[in-house]
């Protein structure tokens, strides 16, 4: 991207990596406050139906997915930099690392939904567990999102490339950051 | 090489490592304040403990916008809102859990 094409960006060119990259980040961040939001204010009516349905739940395992992502984004990360250096090998290494630890959280998330519809817990067992499904499902679709996009940032690896799919990723880690104490942890 | 990296205002990796490590602390931090035992998961949480889960998520989130998203290069204006989402939405959400507590709602 040239300079005068970062210029045409307005404000947006002060934002390191792809503009529309943020504004999707931006989007999605303002889409699940806003579900932050109303999950808190439900929970708020009604503490006891969804402290409840929280003790359904392995707040360990919700902290090993956490440890998982967080790890992802770190080798996420150190593959940007790889490639900024110009190391491609190293890159798609950490690259590698970042899509197999991506791919351990959403095995352990499908273990926990199985797990979870074994004991008979749908989205229609109570408003907590429809909260719950729809936002991790959501959050889940995300992964399963930003694993593609950093698929093609290892198929064709250059350094906007991996900005942007690094970006979603970073954005997919953050949104789990906010919703594991909501969902897990906060009683 | 070094120093053409260093131009592009990028987190060296020393500082990415010191980030994870914060959050990883933080994350272990917040599961201890939680008091995951089967005895205390019977109760809500008291004030500290919420308070202290929903400071080391922000901070968390925080630092993951700036560190890893690299935030820190943008324009204070960017900065500065991104920021403020995060700390509305737990400011909120922390209001909502304490006024459970109190009975208020």
């Amino acid at each position: 991207m040239t300079t005068l094409e970062q210029d045409e960006w307005g404000p947006l060119s002060s934002l390191p990596g792809n503009p529309l990259m943020w504004i999707l980040i931006l989007s999605e961040l303002l889409v699940f406050s806003a579900f932050f939001v109303l999950f808190a204010w439900q929970r708020s009516l009604d503490p006891t139906l969804f402290n409840a349905g929280q003790m359904q739940l392995d707040p360990v395992l919700g902290g090993v997915n956490t440890l998982l992502l967080l790890t992802s984004g770190l080798f996420a990360a150190l593959a940007v930099q790889a490639i900024t250096l110009g190391d491609v090998l190293r890159c798609r290494r950490w690259l590698a690392l970042t899509m197999l630890l991506g791919l351990a959280f959403c095995v352990v998330k499908l273990l926990e939904y199985a797990a979870k519809i074994a004991m008979g817990l749908t989205p229609e067992t109570s408003n907590f567990f429809s909260y719950y499904y729809l936002l991790t499902a959501f959050h889940l679709a995300h992964v399963i999102f930003g694993l593609g996009l950093l698929a093609l940032a290892y198929w064709k690896t250059s350094l906007q490339n991996l900005e942007t799919s690094t970006a979603f990723w970073h954005m997919v880690d953050l949104i789990w950051v906010m919703l594991y104490p909501l969902l897990y942890l906060l009683r | 090489m070094r120093k053409a990296f260093l131009e592009t205002g990028r987190p060296a990796a020393r500082r990415l490592f010191t980030t994870w490590l914060t959050l990883v602390a933080l994350t272990l931090l917040a599961m201890w304040s939680a008091q995951l035992d089967p005895v205390s998961r019977q109760s809500s949480l008291p004030v500290w403990g919420f308070t202290l889960v929903l400071l080391g998520a922000a901070y968390k989130v925080q630092q993951i916008l700036l560190v890893y998203l690299n935030l820190r290069v943008s324009s204070a204006g960017w900065r500065g809102s991104f920021l403020a989402l995060v700390w509305v939405v737990m400011v909120v959400v922390w209001a909502a859990y304490w006024a459970s507590l109190r009975g208020l709602v």
